[in-house]
């Protein structure tokens, strides 16, 4: 489904130019989940930004199915974003400035969802994820484990065919790491490509397919 | 309706930030406006009429200053081809003891001769707030400028001792923020009689016979009319030439004078007004633009849910026009509130520092909406040029 060739990325922003990706191949299946395992600093999310065009590579291919997404044009990287891939974010980032059930709704917004049915789903995914009472919640007002789970609301309140996950459970206790790590499972079996990258034990032992990214490498464990 | 309140909400330390700067703007802007309102009086005033005294110096003061004007010379003037109606005056400084090139807010008792109808084309009549303006045949009676009757605690019906005598005031004049409003108005009969208690020489010379007069001679001025499509110019020229021993104001030259020796406070003005311009509007465009900023990491989210760049310059847009609109509401709010307080402390001296003018409010609520919208856009395009990965990066 997901399928990067050849990917490479140096950032340049310091006097000494940070190679990061140095030729990267990585496939991910519709109901597999793949983790992306390494060390800190060693590129991962980086990879994780490109396979979501979040970032551009400075070379390589991103497919999905048979469309080389990494070429689309700005407006229609935004339009793909929106319907085929939902994000997970280690530091949640809700809007501060939005309820739970608004920032879950915000992912609709983009894509054109009409709002009384949106907010009916929204509801629904904050019930199923066991928020529902925190709905009305500014996210100041929720602990991390329920951010967490707010935020993957929103990831699937599109139902995108690609869940990519970093570090979804960096920030989390035990619990609500394993109750994330449940969902991300379930997200596979239904048919969903998943990618997450991590560096938890309990992550990659449950995982279809692992890669480990070394010193700008990826290879195939 | 919610999601504009919950976004001015978050946006709170923004809208009071941009109060601030149009609060500057509009209190500064308002204090301009006070000044030019005053040298526009003035010019409308010169334009309106042709001002004629006696030749020489004398006791008369603002645009009528000059020598006598007698009856005789009044006669001639108005016999003058293209003359259309001569108003005798008597203008002299209320306080002799000021000076008298304090002509510019000096307190000034304005003698009008009533049975002639008011030349001047700017001012037929003087707007009376309340009570009545002065009516021919009228003894003893005053109508007062609104900048006089707050400093000196008059209003209809009180009494105002001039020279000694009482007079009532019948009538108190709308604030015109210009001359009039430091006047008193009375019949020309009794300013006759204000300006020999006052003049020593004059009552000397009048009780020693050895001059000619008659209490219609004792004018300080007069005020001079046109007939309908001559040049006023022309006319005053005329006169110059055709009657002797009188000073005749030429009106446009008159205005030109009025113009350069306000040069100081057009100047003054204009530096206001710019630096009003300067500061609230940097003070806007940098907290809308900081405002932008602030939220890059919010703009980052969007754009990976989907966002496009129209969609993202769309919202921000309209949250900054959102932002600024209250702002400025809340800055013109603010300074009127400062305005209208520093006023009434200032008005218990005949004084007022600010008018704020409708063309001062839209024109500052348009400009801090135009360049709070400027602002935004910049901002929004600085940020939208950034990958979705790297704004959230940037505002983590």
């Amino acid at each position: 489904m997901l399928r990067a060739e050849g990917i490479v990325k140096t950032y340049r922003g310091s006097a000494t130019p940070v190679p990061v990706l140095s030729g990267v191949d990585v496939s991910a299946e519709a109901g597999a989940l793949t983790v992306i395992a390494g060390a800190s600093g060693s590129g991962k999310s980086t990879l994780l930004n490109v396979l979501g065009l979040l970032e551009d590579a400075d070379a390589g291919t991103v497919w999905y199915g048979d469309v080389p997404v990494s070429t689309l044009s700005r407006r229609d990287k935004s339009r793909y974003r929106g319907r085929s891939v939902g994000f997970v974010f280690q530091a949640f980032l809700l809007l501060p400035s939005l309820t739970a059930v608004d920032n879950v709704l915000l992912a609709g917004r983009y894509v054109g969802r009409a709002r009384t049915d949106g907010r009916r789903r929204a509801l629904m995914l904050l019930e199923q994820f066991g928020v529902a009472q925190r709905a009305a919640h500014y996210p100041r007002e929720l602990s991390g484990g329920e951010q967490q789970r707010v935020a993957f609301c929103r990831a699937l309140f599109n139902d995108p065919p690609l869940l990519l996950a970093d570090e979804p459970t960096g920030n989390l206790d035990d619990v609500n790491g394993a109750l994330i790590l449940q969902a991300l499972r379930e997200r596979a079996q239904a048919g969903g490509a998943v990618v997450v990258v991590t560096h938890r034990p309990d992550v990659i032992a449950g995982a279809d397919a692992v890669y480990a990214l070394e010193h700008g490498r990826l290879r195939r464990r | 309706m919610v999601t504009l309140l919950r976004t001015l909400r978050g946006y709170l330390f923004t809208v009071v930030g941009i109060a601030v700067g149009v609060a500057g703007l509009v209190a500064l802007g308002a204090m301009s406006e006070r000044i030019v309102r005053f040298i526009e009086g003035g010019d409308r005033f010169v334009l309106g009429q042709i001002s004629a005294a006696g030749r020489g110096m004398g006791m008369g003061a603002g645009f009528t200053a000059g020598g006598l004007l007698p009856a005789a010379t009044l006669r001639a003037i108005a016999a003058v081809p293209g003359v259309d109606g001569v108003q005798a005056q008597v203008m002299l400084p209320l306080n002799p003891t000021t000076s008298q090139f304090m002509t510019l807010t000096q307190e000034l008792l304005l003698g009008m001769d009533l049975s002639v109808p008011s030349p001047n084309r700017a001012y037929r009549t003087l707007p009376v707030r309340t009570g009545r303006f002065l009516r021919e045949g009228d003894r003893r009676v005053a109508v007062v400028g609104a900048s006089f009757a707050a400093s000196h605690d008059v209003d209809v019906g009180k009494r105002l001792t001039l020279e000694g005598e009482s007079y009532e005031v019948v009538g108190l004049l709308e604030r015109m923020l210009t001359a009039p409003d430091r006047f008193v108005i009375v019949s020309i009969v009794d300013a006759r009689e204000q300006w020999v208690a006052k003049d020593n020489m004059l009552r000397t010379l009048l009780a020693s016979g050895a001059a000619a007069l008659t209490a219609a001679d004792l004018n300080t001025g007069a005020a001079v009319g046109w007939r309908e499509g001559e040049d006023p110019d022309a006319v005053a020229l005329r006169i110059r030439e055709r009657v002797p021993a009188v000073n005749v104001q030429i009106p446009s030259e008159l205005s030109r004078l009025l113009r350069s020796s306000t040069a100081f406070f057009a100047a003054l003005t204009s530096g206001i007004a710019a630096l009003g311009l300067l500061i609230g509007g940097l003070s806007l465009a940098n907290t809308v633009a900081a405002a932008v900023f602030e939220r890059i990491r919010d703009f980052g989210v969007k754009r990976a849910l989907g966002a496009g760049d129209l969609q993202l310059g769309r919202e921000v847009l309209g949250e900054a026009l959102g932002v600024t609109l209250s702002g400025g509401l809340v800055g013109i709010a603010i300074a009127l509130l400062i305005g209208f307080g520093i006023d009434a402390w200032a008005s218990r001296t005949g004084q007022q520092l600010f008018f704020f003018s409708g063309r001062l409010l839209g024109g500052a609520l348009a400009f801090s909406i135009l360049l709070g919208a400027a602002s935004a856009a910049y901002a929004t395009l600085r940020v939208v040029r950034l990958s979705p990965a790297e704004a959230i990066r940037r505002g983590g």
